[in-house]
């Protein structure tokens, strides 16, 4: 085992790297925290739509918009802003359309019939992107990358827009669901969508919300993560695995602020890690590092009755249908 | 040929793993999307034995099936108490870990794995062609499925079915919820360990990639479409799912990239469309394919629905039973058959019978007249030897006081009721008797022994047992099986004894069954014995819990609301029943709102208010009194 000697720099340049790679998984994470926390839909389809709004923005700047017979391409910024509408009409019509009348049939068992179904739908649409646009990567340009270096440390002038774009959107879904009406609705269905229902509010029409905002958060990550390295079939896999890590570390039911700080936390441990240990050792470590957390909380489950009443509760919910 | 037979030794084994998993996923209901990862556990014993130490195939998979058993245990503990959404995490994340980990040493191949594993050899046989894979494989998946079917189908497989649904229940049944949730994770594991082990080694491969995330996902997918908790259903997953693939390729005649993306898709569309359509599976839990027709011909009654039941109704006076044949569906209880003495038609009534005998207590005959009851009641009371005491019992919410130094006593032969406004903590003070919230302070003793800090499927296993007010019955499970689920000590549920016992544990799964149907006879539920529990109405629900309950044979009962939400003519048959089993020497404590069923049962009675006991007495000396009566009676 050889131990790197850690300099300044070394420490600077991965503290950087975290941050970077951090805001991206924490909004993935954002996105599928806010989905879990509100609807109770583990949607495992979330990483094959993350690759979709990639390809999607993908062919409408270089390919067309509708390749067989429309040819006409559009400018980067209105084709990755088209391919993420797309894909957010998308996850509405997977909610509305899969979950929703699954929610309904499955009654108690609703959980693991949504995620076998989620499962299958993602397997599905990562297949279906292989059968139209091979399974090759597809290199993909846009605005151009530069490199930007402060302090002996370098970054791309990606990163830093990233990091704004990612914050932004956070703190705008923070304050939209504290401070706007349709906030407030998707708060009172979070808690509890029956008592929700019976002051006017339809929990089925704040889920599609959930899942256009949902989706759409995806949808930029996945455009801008297609742009700084490529668009390929499983871009969605890795990226989204850790966004569910990183949604169950911080807490499906908390704060997006919350969840995007875990995101760069987690990925500041994996960045920080590959000072001690191999480079395969890191991705590792944020599973076991879930593993751990996971144990605990069973540990912490001082009750096992008080558990199983609330979720026992939530279960029988009518309104989750 | 050899083409065909290759798919044939694939099937095979997908479904030895489909198996061990199904008897995690189906009948435990523990959600698993690892299962590769513990195949891997015994496919990389198998790679790094024979190809690099020179062992031999079968001891390379013995160890590998030893390293995937405590790979399981280690698992469970972590799995123990998670709801669905965070075991599929853990497992997702153990699966990384696993797979992770192995891909990390050069010793394993680090990210290529095992890829020249050396032709196996079984007793001096080297198997080359796929042809030859056939029998060792079928051994491999026969064993599995008797080892899976043993269990699942068994007194051990209703408690996993009783887990699944709900381990509240089963524990408050005295069920060591624990020890089976790590035997099952262990022995599931074992069991893909040991598939693993021949996966890896007709492959001649152990990698990252052939045990990755994907395969996992295959698995899950056999046993999903394929059915829970149905093992033969699993087969038929495993061959549909093995055979899309040369479906595609040589029927529809796809080139093979294209097929394989084209399968993937089909799988992917199938599980959708499959848990919209038919999200118990293509042969759902319980159904036998083979006994498909002789099920069409002999078709059973359809829940609730029983065709003919003695209806019978006590007359005014009491002495006369009469019976009507009706479809109207009542409940009923003979008095006359369970207490001998006063004679009153020891009937044409036929049916109906006595308590079964319990080894709880003897029978205690106390011959009363109606107006002297609740005198008669007190002295009954004053006299009877204390069977459980609980003193200076406190548990407090953050600030919120749930029971404050509460003594409370329980005598042999005695009902004592427990009353108070909603929110006073009465169903608190069950769950703190029987292990289910710890109490902060104070001793709850049965008989002697200190029950505090006891779990409390410990505590059932002394005798002291609860119901729910939500009733708790396992819905998708026959009211017979709930019932034979709360008898004690049966052979088969223990492994030892289920395996390597002989005969003990199906001698044992008859007796039990004789015991159920004796107190389903006498809560007169018997007709519905076969019915699924989750298809019974709210009162029918009430009387199997009842069934269930005394089928424990615990001395001690705690009865959460037993007469509320049952309308009038159900709540007298209640009552009965509850008498009768006093009168049987047990002792019975009830949490109740409606005063009539005080009055009628308690022969003494507790007031709470707020956490705490304001007083008690007879149920006429609180009603008389005008504070008690301003704080719960409203007058």
């Amino acid at each position: 085992m050889i131990l790197a000697v850690v300099d300044l720099e070394t420490f600077a340049q991965l503290t950087a790297n975290g941050i970077s790679r951090g805001a991206a998984v924490g909004l993935l994470g954002v996105g599928f925290a806010f989905i879990l926390g509100v609807t109770g839909r583990f949607h495992f389809a979330y990483g094959a739509v993350y690759a979709m709004a990639a390809y999607l923005a993908y062919t409408f700047k270089d390919r067309g918009l509708f390749p067989p017979l429309v040819d006409a391409t559009l400018p980067f910024w209105p084709a990755a802003l088209l391919g993420i509408l797309v894909v957010t009409v998308v996850g509405v019509a997977i909610e509305r359309f899969v979950y929703q009348p699954l929610a309904r049939f499955a009654g108690v068992n609703a959980l693991l019939a949504i995620f076998v179904a989620a499962l299958g739908l993602g397997i599905a649409i990562e297949n279906v992107i292989r059968l139209l646009w091979s399974s090759s990567s597809q290199p993909y340009f846009g605005p151009v990358q530069e490199r930007w270096s402060l302090w002996e440390v370098t970054f791309l002038n990606f990163d830093v827009y990233q990091l704004v774009t990612y914050a932004a959107l956070t703190l705008g879904l923070a304050a939209l669901l504290r401070f706007t009406p349709l906030g407030r609705m998707v708060r009172a269905t979070r808690s509890n969508p029956d008592l929700a229902l019976t002051i006017g509010i339809n929990a089925r029409q704040v889920y599609l919300v959930v899942f256009a905002i949902g989706t759409f958060l995806a949808g930029v990550v996945a455009v801008w993560s297609g742009l700084q390295f490529a668009v390929e079939p499983a871009m969605g896999t890795r990226p989204v695995i850790f966004a569910f890590a990183v949604a169950f570390l911080a807490g499906t039911a908390s704060s997006p602020v919350r969840v995007f700080l875990t995101g760069i936390v987690v990925s500041l441990v994996e960045q920080w890690s590959s000072m001690w240990l191999s480079v395969r050792w890191t991705q590792t470590a944020v599973f076991i590092i879930l593993v751990g957390y996971l144990a605990w909380l069973s540990v912490k489950q001082s009750s096992l009755y008080t558990k199983i009443r609330t979720r026992n509760a939530a279960r029988v919910s009518p309104a989750r249908a | 040929m050899q083409i065909w037979l290759n798919y044939l030794v694939q099937i095979i084994i997908y479904a030895g793993f489909g198996f061990s998993l199904n008897l995690l996923l189906g009948y435990a209901g523990q959600v698993s999307v690892a299962h590769a990862a513990f195949g891997a556990v015994g496919g990389y014993s198998v790679g790094y034995l024979t190809s690099t130490q020179g062992w031999s195939f079968l001891p390379a998979v013995a160890v590998g099936i030893v390293l995937a058993l405590l790979a399981g245990f280690v698992i469970a503990l972590p799995a123990m108490k998670l709801t669905v959404e965070f075991l599929i995490l853990l497992t997702l994340a153990v699966s990384f870990v696993i797979v992770g980990v192995f891909s990390s040493f050069p010793q394993l191949g680090g990210t290529f794995g095992f890829t020249g594993i050396p032709k196996t050899e079984l007793f001096g046989w080297t198997l080359r062609s796929p042809g030859d894979w056939v029998v060792p494989a079928l051994v491999m998946a026969v064993v599995t499925y008797l080892i899976c079917r043993r269990m699942g189908e068994s007194a051990y497989g209703r408690v996993l079915k009783g887990i699944r649904e709900d381990p509240i229940a089963t524990q408050a049944l005295g069920k060591n919820v624990f020890s089976y949730k790590l035997a099952v994770f262990g022995i599931s594991s074992a069991l893909a360990g040991l598939a693993g082990g021949f996966y890896s080694g007709w492959l001649q491969l152990a990698t990252p990639t052939v045990y990755g995330f994907a395969f996992s996902l295959t698995l899950f997918a056999i046993v999903i479409f394929g059915g829970l908790a149905n093992l033969h259903g699993t087969i038929l997953g495993a061959v549909v799912l093995v055979m899309l693939e040369p479906l595609l390729r040589r029927v529809i005649n796809l080139p093979a990239a294209t097929a394989s993306v084209v399968l993937l898709i089909v799988y992917g569309l199938l599980l959708v469309v499959l848990m919209l359509l038919r999200p118990q599976g293509i042969l759902p839990e319980g159904a036998r394919p083979l006994a498909r027709l002789r099920y069409a011909v002999t078709a059973p009654r359809g829940p609730g629905q029983p065709p003919l039941w003695t209806k019978l109704r006590r007359g005014a006076a009491g002495d006369r039973l009469e019976m009507t044949a009706d479809d109207e569906w009542s409940p009923s209880v003979d008095l006359a058959a369970l207490d001998g003495s006063d004679g009153t038609a020891a009937v044409e009534s036929g049916d109906p019978p006595p308590p079964p005998p319990t080894t709880s207590g003897e029978h205690i005959h106390v011959g009363f007249a109606a107006h002297e009851e609740q005198v008669v009641a007190e002295r009954r009371w004053s006299l009877a030897p204390v069977v459980l005491e609980a003193r200076g019992i406190t548990k407090r919410f953050g600030g919120i006081v749930a029971a404050e130094d509460l003594d409370i006593d329980l005598r042999r032969g005695t009902i004592t009721a427990l009353v108070g406004p909603n929110g006073a903590g009465k169903t608190t003070v069950f769950n703190l008797l029987t292990g289910f919230i710890r109490p902060d302070a104070g001793t709850v003793k049965l008989n002697g022994t200190e029950l505090v800090a006891m779990n409390p499927d410990r505590i059932a296993r002394l005798g002291l047992v609860r119901s729910f007010q939500d009733v708790r019955l396992i819905a998708r499970i026959s009211c017979l099986q709930n019932v034979m689920m709360a008898v004690q000590d049966q052979d088969g549920e223990h492994l030892g004894k289920l395996f390597f016992g002989g005969l003990a544990a199906s001698r044992s799964e008859t007796r039990t069954r004789e015991q159920a149907m004796r107190w389903l006879r006498f809560v007169g539920m018997d007709a519905f014995a076969d019915v699924p529990a989750g298809a019974l109405s709210y009162g029918q629900s009430k009387l199997i819990s009842l069934a269930r309950l005394l089928a424990t044979d615990a001395p001690v009962l705690l009865l959460d609301e037993p007469a509320s939400g049952i309308d009038t003519r159900w709540v007298e048959t209640m009552l009965e029943m509850i008498e009768a089993v006093r009168d049987q020497g047990r002792t019975v404590c009830i949490v109740e709102h409606n005063l009539h069923v005080v009055g009628r049962l308690a022969d003494h009675t507790y007031f709470m208010e707020l956490g705490r006991i304001t007083a008690q007495g007879s149920i006429e000396e609180l009603t008389g009194s005008p504070e008690l009566a301003e704080a719960y009676f409203g007058t």
